[in-house]
């Protein structure tokens, strides 16, 4: 008997466009069988959600031909009401953390990893004793969620316990999610009772030892139970008949299935491009060791994630034009272009966020603007070897992460998607600051990859049930880019 | 009664690991609760260390011959970091030529150490003092 492929249907709703993929899981392989996106309905977007899954569906039903247009509104009777649903979304900036430790080396920088790994934003970063004006501050920045830390376990409870009281006054609902200093956790949250407050284990247990799986894992419970609601998603956990991830998060797990699942892919990295942030994922190895080279810092885990906000195509142009000014103007001098027509262009764009250019000059300016952001990410992302001198030769001081393994790279969202050639992600190993006695850690000569059919985030979704299958179809449906790929 | 705290590291780009290992494992043998910074720490790895672990003392080692420079300012920027009551140790190869070790352990003191250990000092010992003026800091 032949039965008939499982159909699987995966949506993102992403700020911009609102994105769904039917997949057929035959046997141990998903295959995609059709895709439609539309734009995100910012007003309501389980709008989107039911525009994109009918065009879907019944494009599908149509033997792939679209004959029910997703904006008619018409409803399609679909044989396929028992299409399990998978879904996630950035809608809205997606989930606003505020980061609180101790020191800014220590607790407040694991903070923000467990942060962003858990598919997150950072909107503020506080070290030390909270003073009454970062309340203000705080409270004005509406975080989703506080993610509060500080000391290791047995350490500092000072510090930590006038945070608390702090934090007590605050008039925000934010949820609090309590992850330092285990020796103090009960009197934390008994000095919070009243609010809303959640606890992991200790992001920093002991000075260098990270452990952000509990909190990530809560703060991924924390979007669940009542992020949903407050973004007009519920009407979509009703229609799916099953919650939603964070759109990092799906791309984030997608990643490590990808790493752990498919040969050849241990040691890879993905950058997703938007018009507000560029995002960096890398799993590899974060140090290496060696004789003469020494660990300084935070050893970084393998599968990392930063957010960059204030690289972007659009929204945050004027910020990468200023945070990245001299990179800019250098290779506007080259090309014997001036930095003002850049200038205008980019006053333009972070006004028009849709903007498309349809001439030549704004084509090479968004190319540069591109060319920017992921050199600026992956340098952001990658760790320095510091040459220390002695009267032997040398040492080398390793801080952050090693990204030299890195032998695959991935361009996702809407620019880098559309590449054809692997240039602009190559901009991801230029070798940064002329100081001779640096050098960044950055991918050497990595084969280049643009997720053609945005397949990554909604292969995402897909990562928790079908494993194996969801790494091998994000990697089979990656577009190879230039010479270096096979 | 809990386990006092101490941060263990040597300073600067000072890479002799072997008296950092025989420290650390001292100092747990004999009930402190050891956070070893390693080779080539610095003094803002010592100050962040010793504020999240609520350190009570920072045993700081130079073997190389550049301690004074090294450890210049430590004391002023524990201050500021809101370290005022830490102990602040420091021993190993502090004596660089002909100088007497009397003269060095002044230099250290006047910047703020607690105590200067040479290489011949006995390690029994500054366990007891340790202990001793953990005692007295309490006070
Ligand atoms: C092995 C060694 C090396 C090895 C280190 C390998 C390694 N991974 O550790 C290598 C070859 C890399 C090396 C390099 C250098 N070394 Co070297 N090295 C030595 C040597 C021979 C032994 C050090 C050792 O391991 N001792 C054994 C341990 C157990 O003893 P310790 O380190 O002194 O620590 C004990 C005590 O001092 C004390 N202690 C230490 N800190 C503290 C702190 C407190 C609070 C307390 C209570 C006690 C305490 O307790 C420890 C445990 O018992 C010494 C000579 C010597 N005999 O000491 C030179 C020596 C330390 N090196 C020296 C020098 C100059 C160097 C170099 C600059 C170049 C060179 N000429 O070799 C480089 C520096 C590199 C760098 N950036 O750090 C000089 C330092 C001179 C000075 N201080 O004025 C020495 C003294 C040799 C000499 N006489 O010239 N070295």
């Amino acid at each position: 008997m032949v039965m008939a492929p499982k159909l699987l249907l995966s949506v993102d709703i992403g700020s911009t466009y609102t994105k769904g993929g039917l997949f057929a899981l035959e046997g141990e392989e998903l295959r995609l069988v059709g895709r439609e996106v539309v734009p995100t309905t910012v007003d309501h977007l389980g709008r989107g959600f039911t525009q994109v899954r009918e065009a879907v569906l019944s494009r599908h039903a149509n033997g792939g031909h679209n004959t029910n247009s997703p904006f008619s509104g018409t409803k399609v009777t679909c044989p396929a009401l028992s299409i399990p649903v998978y879904w996630s979304s950035s809608a809205r900036g997606g989930l606003k953390i505020a980061a609180v430790g101790l020191t800014p080396d220590l607790t407040l920088s694991v903070a923000r990893m467990a942060a962003t790994s858990a598919g997150g934003k950072v909107v503020r970063a506080y070290s030390y004793e909270l003073a009454p004006e970062d309340l203000e501050d705080l409270r004005a920045v509406e975080p989703d969620i506080i993610l509060f830390t500080g000391g290791t376990d047995g350490g500092n409870s000072r510090v930590v316990l006038h945070n608390a009281a702090r934090l007590a006054e605050l008039v925000s609902p934010a949820i609090i999610l309590y992850a330092g200093n285990r020796k103090v956790r009960d009197q934390v949250v008994d000095i919070l009772r009243g609010r809303e407050v959640a606890t992991a284990a200790n992001v920093m247990p002991e000075v260098g030892t990270i452990d952000i799986e509990p909190a990530r894992d809560i703060i991924r419970h924390v979007f669940l139970d009542s992020i949903v609601d407050g973004k007009g998603l519920s009407s979509v956990v009703a229609e799916a008949g099953r919650e939603p991830l964070p759109t990092p998060l799906a791309v984030f797990e997608l990643v490590r299935t990808i790493a752990e699942r498919v040969p050849g892919w241990g040691d890879f990295a993905v950058i997703d491009m938007g018009g507000a942030t560029t995002d960096f994922y890398s799993h590899t190895k974060s140090f290496h060791g060696g004789d003469a080279i020494i660990l300084r810092g935070l050893l970084e885990p393998t599968l990392k994630r930063t957010v960059e906000g204030d690289l972007g195509l659009r929204v945050s142009a004027e910020a990468l034009f200023r945070s990245e000014a001299s990179f800019l103007e250098g290779r506007l001098r080259e090309a014997g272009t001036d930095l003002a027509l850049l200038k205008g262009y980019v006053e333009e764009v972070s006004r028009r966020t849709e903007y498309l250019p349809g001439d030549d000059r704004g084509r090479r300016f968004d190319r540069l603007l591109a060319a920017a952001c992921v050199r600026a990410a992956a340098l952001r992302h990658a760790g320095i070897f510091q040459r220390v001198f002695t009267p032997q030769g040398g040492f080398l001081v390793q801080r952050g992460k090693d990204l030299r393994q890195v032998s695959r790279l991935v361009g996702s969202g809407g620019y880098l998607a559309g590449e054809t050639s692997p240039d602009i992600l190559l901009e991801a190993c230029a070798p940064g600051a002329d100081d001779p006695d640096t050098r960044h850690l950055v991918p050497e000569a990595p084969a280049c990859y643009a997720d053609v059919e945005y397949l990554i985030p909604l292969l995402g979704n897909l990562a928790a049930d079908f494993p194996g299958a969801a790494a091998r179809a994000a990697v089979a449906g990656l577009k190879p880019l230039g010479p270096h790929t096979n | 009664m809990d386990v006092p705290r101490i941060v263990l590291g040597v300073i600067g780009a000072d890479c002799h690991s072997v008296g950092n290992k025989i420290l650390d494992a001292y100092f747990t043998e004999a009930g402190f609760h050891v956070v070893n910074l390693g080779v080539m720490a610095s003094q803002d790895e010592f100050l962040d260390a010793a504020v999240e672990s609520n350190a009570g003392a920072i045993l700081v080692s130079s073997l190389y011959g550049h301690g004074l420079i090294d450890c210049e300012g430590l004391r002023q920027k524990a201050i500021e970091r809101g370290l005022d009551k830490i102990l602040l140790y420091v021993g190993g190869n502090l004596v660089v030529g002909k100088t007497p070790f009397a003269e060095i352990e002044k230099k250290f003191k006047d910047m703020g150490f607690d105590r200067v250990f040479s290489p011949h000092d006995d390690l029994t010992e500054a366990v007891k003092l340790l202990r001793q003026d953990l005692e007295d800091r309490k006070r």
